[in-house]
């Protein structure tokens, strides 16, 4: 990953936010004293201001309180007229064909320099927020599996119910048991006793038909025929 | 009578059901129907058996002291309590479930240690807007570039870009 320190565009690059989500590859090994174990701050959000794209503003700064607003500019034009005038800088070719780089370069920038630092700003924080969410579901599932644990400790503590669910099957399995035997006991007593019911019931009704039979047998055996006749010349 | 009383412990089902594990539901299910099912057989039976009405058979049956007879030894009869070998072993399983409760207790109380130190380590890193790829590599050790077995650029298979 590139710093972002890039002079010309530096003004331009409106969401410089990267300035610390860069991963720099700093590298600690020229560092010997002790001092170097301290973790790194973290980098500015902004480069250095800069006026007209390549003046910072310290210079400004520094020179106000002599010279006013206008001092910085008189002092470049000063220097610009000298370097010109005295021919320490000479116009030739290589001067308009600068000048004509230079042009191209800064419209470049200027129309393209957002966009780009966008795509670039998009692909680091893209890489930050993929990071993030491993982070985040690595901490979400170590709390879920911290509840689910709870939970189940929270389960295996009811497992007496179980225990005490058995012993009641078991208690309700005796009772009914008991019950059965008492009121198998007690039919089989009353079976006994309404069988000699019936049986002298029996007795009775058989000794009843067989006298009615024997009387109405020795009735009529005992109808002689004399008074048959008699029955039949009364009419 | 005495020892026949076990109490019969109400049992809250709906609590019972919440704690049951899901994978253990089929079970719980099993043991609720058959509780329920030796419970209706319990309350369909009455306490005691309808008594037998002596006088009525002292006057009807003709046999002198039968009825007399019958009844002596009916009151005398004692019907034997059903014996409890259950119990015991219900007991017994219950120490070995508290002992393998404890056991998984403890497991999991290591397990919930852990989780949280890996929480903490996970709440004490710093924002990755301020790691260098040092701190990475600190605090993600699969993240860090074999040099030594892949010794050019980009360090690591093509395949893994």
């Amino acid at each position: 990953m590139l710093s972002r320190l890039v002079l010309v565009s530096g003004h331009i690059l409106k969401n410089s936010g990267s300035f610390g989500a860069c991963l720099v590859q700093a590298s600690r090994s020229f560092h010997q004293s002790s001092q170097s174990r301290a973790p790194v701050p973290p980098l500015p959000e902004k480069g250095g201001k800069v006026r007209h794209g390549i003046f910072p503003e310290e210079l400004f700064t520094l020179l106000y309180p002599k010279t006013g607003v206008t001092g910085p500019y008189m002092l470049g034009t000063g220097l610009l007229l000298y370097m010109l005038s005295k021919e320490i800088y000479v116009i030739n070719h290589e001067t308009f064909a600068a000048a004509s780089i230079g042009v191209v370069i800064i419209y470049g920038v200027k129309k393209f320099g957002p966009s780009v630092a966008a795509f670039a700003d998009k692909i680091n924080e893209d890489k930050v927020a993929e990071a993030q969410e491993v982070k985040d579901q690595a901490m979400a599932s170590l709390a879920q599996g911290i509840e689910d644990e709870k939970k189940e400790q929270w389960r295996v503590e009811g497992r007496c119910m179980l225990f005490d669910a058995k012993r009641n099957n078991v208690a309700m399995l005796l009772e009914t048991n008991y019950r059965e035997r008492l009121h198998m006991v007690t039919n089989e007593v009353k079976k006994r006793l309404d069988y000699q019911v019936e049986l002298q019931n029996l007795h009775r009704r058989m000794e009843q038909e067989h006298m009615v039979n024997w009387v109405e047998q020795s009735v009529i055996k005992s109808i002689t025929p004399q008074q048959v006749q008699g029955i039949w010349s009364l009419h | 009578m005495a020892g026949r009383r076990a109490a019969v412990k109400t049992i809250d089902w709906l609590a019972f059901a919440e704690r049951v594990p899901p994978n253990q539901r089929a079970m719980f299910n099993s043991l609720k129907t058959r509780s329920d099912s030796v419970a209706a057989k319990l309350a369909s039976l009455p306490q005691k058996p309808a008594p037998i009405n002596w006088s009525y058979y002292r006057s009807v049956v003709a046999k002198a002291g039968m009825v007399d007879e019958f009844e002596k030894k009916f009151a005398e009869l004692t019907v034997p309590e059903p014996v409890d070998t259950q119990t015991t072993k219900i007991d017994s399983q219950e120490q070995e479930a508290s002992k393998t409760a404890a056991a998984y207790l403890e497991a999991s109380k290591a397990r919930i240690a852990e989780y949280e130190n890996e929480l903490e380590k996970f709440r004490n890193m710093i924002p990755f807007d301020q790691m260098t790829i040092e701190d990475l590599n600190n605090t993600f050790p699969e993240t860090k570039l074999d040099k030594a077995k892949h010794p050019y650029w980009p360090h690591k298979p093509i395949a893994d870009l």
